[in-house]
């Protein structure tokens, strides 16, 4: 997993919570990097993984709302590295439906060993989508927290619905239908 | 503010220094890279730098050497560059001023030249354009042109390459070759038709002197003696054996190649018609080795030709039993006679001779010298070639081709 995902985690982790909770989680887990991450690094998933699983320990949140907000956050930072990215298209639909032919091609050019999850389109309309998410992540509310943010970038928000088809969360439907 | 466990901060700042030296490793090892990636694309670039400059060379020694006239223009017409036949031929050169290949066309050639010029942007190229071209100090001068687009590495037009030849010298000898075989095939026809009226009108006389004879024979038969009937005699002979020479000259000047009918000719068939006209000695058998095949050409004319050569095979023999055989082979284009005698033969000395009019090797009387030089005429308006072996006393083969 990169390691701009690790670094922007306990950053946001700091801010919410404090060095405290981000020092306790760290040692908690007891991972191999030690916690010392680098945004150009790549890292083990699992010590994200355990990360994860501390924090909603600690905070008695769960994993998937950690996720969610997590996902919110993170478009903030990818809006602010590649906004020409984000601004060749006019709608969030047009967006989300590119992610899996054109903005992951992409980041396969710049990180050619990175390991995405896949956004399959079954369904395409001017203002709904139904996309079916593939990870072995499990990491869909992260994917939500995205989409939201995606919304909000363009002024607009959206109902978006996720039905889990299987039970570990490695595949999950999104329809998402534009208010 | 809650202070802070300074062993928290210490752990923050011991991660953060990990990672930044992590970080420093990556973007080490990452320039590392780039540094050799660099060195390739240097060294690559520099293959395709001397392979480029190679590749200039040539083509500036193409562009210099070139016999032809090239010139280089945009697609405005504007020319960009000519080479140095191209200075000479049109008496211009752009470094010293701008010219536009529209004032290089002929005023009456303009609106082929705009056809071409659309064919070659529609088509990106055009060939063997020939039309005339206004040059600075030779007048107007035809040229040969081809022509092709120029397309930069987008595949977009930038421009036009003509190769020009001139051609006006070409053309005026053409010209004049094209004349003097007009010329040359008129004198001809006169020539047939001269020969023609000479041999008719040298055979009324002739016809007249062959009557006269014979009535001085059947009139003074009983006053001349012996001698005197025997010169009469002679000019019997003589007469008639003119009379073969000015049928022969008739037969040789009416064959021209331009009026050949071009009919089936089956060989057998000609064969077995010339056993049945020629005199055949019992001792002589004329035979085909076998099945002969069928020729394209005018009948007569073919038939003349294997006449002509089996009738003197059969005159010139001297053995006890004749044999006159014919025989063929063919190739992609040609059928190959061979006509073979066991006759007298003939010398070396003489291969060339036979086959020239009036030349007569024997003193046969039905030999006039004209019958092989009208055979080679034929064999020759059939594009085919004659020749012979022969070995004296011992036999003739005659060789012809037919073209089929």
């Amino acid at each position: 997993m990169k390691g701009i995902v690790f670094t922007e985690f306990l950053e946001l982790v700091e801010a919410k919570f404090g060095l405290e909770v981000v020092d306790k989680i760290i040692t908690a887990a007891n991972l191999p990097s030690g916690g010392a991450y680098t945004a150009i690094g790549t890292y083990d998933f699992a010590e994200m993984l355990s990360l994860l699983t501390h924090l909603s320990s600690h905070t008695n949140i769960a994993i998937n709302d950690l996720l969610l907000v997590y996902g919110e956050h993170f478009f903030s930072v990818l809006a602010s590295s590649y906004p020409q990215l984000i601004d060749k298209y006019e709608n969030p639909i047009a967006l989300l439906s590119s992610i899996e032919n054109h903005i992951h091609v992409e980041v396969r050019k710049i990180y050619p060993d990175a390991e995405l999850p896949t956004f399959e389109i079954v369904e395409k309309a001017e203002d709904s989508l139904i996309m079916l998410y593939k990870s072995s992540r499990a990491m869909s509310s992260f994917g939500l927290g995205l989409m939201n943010k995606t919304f909000a970038h363009y002024n607009t928000n959206a109902k978006i619905l996720l039905e889990h088809l299987k039970e570990d969360g490695t595949e999950v439907k999104f329809s998402i239908t534009k208010n | 503010m809650t202070r802070i466990n300074p062993e928290i901060l210490q752990r923050a700042l011991l991660r953060e220094k990990a990672a930044r030296k992590q970080a420093e490793k990556i973007l080490e090892d990452k320039s590392k890279e780039l540094y050799l990636i660099t060195e390739q694309l240097r060294k690559a670039n520099k293959k395709l730098q001397s392979g480029l400059t190679e590749k200039t060379t040539e083509l500036q020694g193409v562009f210099d050497n070139l016999v032809d006239a090239y010139v280089l223009m945009n697609l405005k017409g504007d020319i960009i560059n000519l080479n140095e036949a191209a200075k000479e031929l049109f008496g211009y050169d752009v470094s010293e001023e701008k010219i536009n290949v529209i004032q290089l066309i002929y005023k009456d050639d303009f609106e082929y030249a705009i056809n071409s010029f659309k064919l070659l942007i529609s088509k990106g190229f055009f060939s063997d354009y020939i039309a005339r071209v206004n040059t600075k100090n030779k007048g107007i001068r035809w040229v040969h042109i081809n022509a092709s687009i120029i397309k930069n590495s987008n595949q977009k037009p930038i421009g036009a390459q003509g190769i020009v030849k001139d051609i006006t010298n070409q053309r005026a000898i053409e010209a004049q070759n094209k004349k003097l075989l007009h010329d040359l095939e008129k004198s001809n026809e006169e020539l047939g038709e001269y020969a023609h009226i000479v041999s008719h009108d040298l055979k009324s006389p002739l016809r007249s002197i062959n009557a006269l004879i014979n009535w001085l024979r059947e009139d003074y038969e009983s006053v001349l003696d012996d001698s005197g009937l025997k010169n009469i005699s002679l000019i019997e002979q003589t007469l008639e054996k003119m009379e073969h020479l000015i049928n022969g000259i008739l037969n040789y000047s009416s064959i021209n190649n331009t009026d050949l009918k071009n009919t089936d000719v089956d060989i057998n068939s000609v064969l077995q018609d010339i056993i049945n006209t020629i005199y055949i000695p019992n001792h002589i058998t004329v035979t085909s080795l076998q099945r002969l095949p069928t020729v394209k050409g005018d009948k007569t004319r073919i038939q003349q030709l294997f006449q002509n050569i089996i009738s003197n095979a059969v005159n010139y023999i001297d053995k006890e039993t004749g044999t006159v055989s014919v025989s063929f082979q063919e190739n992609q284009s040609h059928y190959i006679f061979e006509i073979k005698d066991n006759g007298i033969g003939i010398e070396k000395e003489h291969f060339d001779k036979i086959f020239k009019i009036f030349q007569s090797l024997g003193n046969n009387k039905n030999s006039t010298g004209i019958g092989l030089s009208i055979v080679k005429k034929i064999v020759e308006a059939y594009e085919g070639e004659i020749w012979l072996k022969s070995e004296p006393k011992v036999g003739t083969s005659f060789f012809f081709s037919l073209k089929k």
